[in-house]
């Protein structure tokens, strides 16, 4: 093999290969708009690159931390807006963030859809747990919450799934802004 | 078993989109120098390479050891010459001559309760008007304020104040005035002025 071949690329590329995809899960959660996920999650990954990328090893907890910290600070001047621009973002399913083979799957669609109906505090912890494979430790420091508390979110988050997805299935969903206490 | 083990492995099943290659070349222009400080070779393409290239990063390592030996040494060095000065300077400043210790001792026992000489280290404090005494010890003599210049006010509390006249200090500007405590015996110089010189009486 030539020494050109020698793929030496920057190491972020590598981390952000690894994390990316969920990190971005999370950015669109926590964004108020679609289209400002993307601008959430840059904005989040270079300030922590910045300061920690020379290390070559960066923690996730800080991005993710980052992104919702950025989130909040964004969602204050946001509010000035109209509140149009707030519906499109009430309006983006969670499913346009995951594999779209997934179409053919009735179950894992009515899993997405049931997770889409679930109260935004516990669909954050349930992504921290799942998709961005957080300890609950973690997820209490990212979202300035006590570890019962995210414990807690995510039990409820997942009782409420299991109730759920049959009816779901059924084709039969409650109505969610009686469920999502 | 926990009730929602199978739950969760579906959930975990559900893979989230990765980010477009577009949105990765954003980053990387964002990054700037940043994203190029830590490199790496990715593991699975060291596994791939021939001996040809074993040999050439052989010799970059070696090449990257040899300037860790230099960097080594001169840290080294580095390190026995501020031993060395350091292990003079303590040595050569308690050596001074009897007669400036005679003095010295003589000016303590002049001053009475005051605890140790004032510019003994000759420490630098920015913020005092005097040259080697700091503005903690400053205060600590003179029962006053260090935040600042004194308050004609305060000054109304003290019973005699005598000015001995102007007289230059090195580094500094010439102090005027010195105040003598009602309790007697010491004497402290607590502030410069920028009064005119008068001359010593």
């Amino acid at each position: 093999m030539n020494i050109d071949n020698m793929n030496n690329e920057p190491i972020w590329k590598s981390w952000f290969a690894r994390h990316g995809a969920k990190l971005l899960l999370f950015a669109r959660q926590q964004s108020r708009r679609p289209d400002e996920a993307e601008d959430l999650l840059q904005e989040a990954f270079v300030r922590i690159w910045r300061l920690y990328g020379h290390t070559g090893e960066v923690a996730p907890g800080l991005v993710y931390r980052a992104i919702r910290r950025i989130a909040i600070d964004w969602a204050r001047s946001i509010d000035r807006r109209k509140v149009r621009e707030d519906k499109v973002a009430l309006d983006s399913p969670l499913s346009f963030s995951f594999d779209r083979t997934l179409e053919q799957d009735e179950r894992k669609q009515a899993l997405l859809r049931a997770v889409e109906r679930l109260p935004a505090e516990q669909k954050e912890v349930l992504t921290l747990k799942i998709w961005a494979e957080l300890t609950f430790d973690e997820i209490a420091r990212t979202l300035d919450e006590s570890l019962n508390t995210v414990a807690s979110r995510y039990r409820y988050a997942l009782q409420k799934l299991k109730d759920w997805v049959p009816e779901e299935m059924q084709g039969k969903p409650e109505d969610s802004s009686s469920t999502a206490s | 078993m926990n009730e929602f083990e199978k739950l969760e492995a579906e959930l975990k099943e559900l893979r989230p989109l990765p980010p477009s290659d577009a949105f990765t070349a954003r980053l990387q222009e964002a990054l700037g120098d940043a994203g190029n400080v830590a490199m790496r070779c990715l593991p699975d393409q060291e596994d791939d390479a021939s001996p040809d290239d074993f040999i050439k990063s052989t010799e970059k390592k070696g090449f990257s050891s040899r300037l860790l030996i230099f960097a080594g040494l001169g840290s080294l060095g580095l390190a026995a010459v501020w031993a060395a000065i350091f292990y003079l300077s303590s040595s050569l400043v308690p050596n001074g001559s009897s007669e400036q210790n005679d003095s010295a001792n003589l000016l303590i026992a002049e001053s009475g309760p005051v605890p140790e000489a004032p510019g003994a280290g000759l420490r630098e404090d920015p913020d005092s008007p005097l040259h080697g005494i700091s503005l903690k010890e400053l205060q600590d003599v003179s029962v006053m304020p260090v935040s600042g210049w004194i308050d004609p006010q305060i000054n109304e509390r003290f019973l005699r104040r005598v000015d001995e006249g102007v007289f230059d200090r090195p580094g500094g500007l010439p102090a005027t005035l010195l105040w003598t405590r009602p309790s007697g015996v010491i004497r402290h110089l607590i502030c410069a002025s920028s009064r005119p010189h008068h001359g010593k009486k």
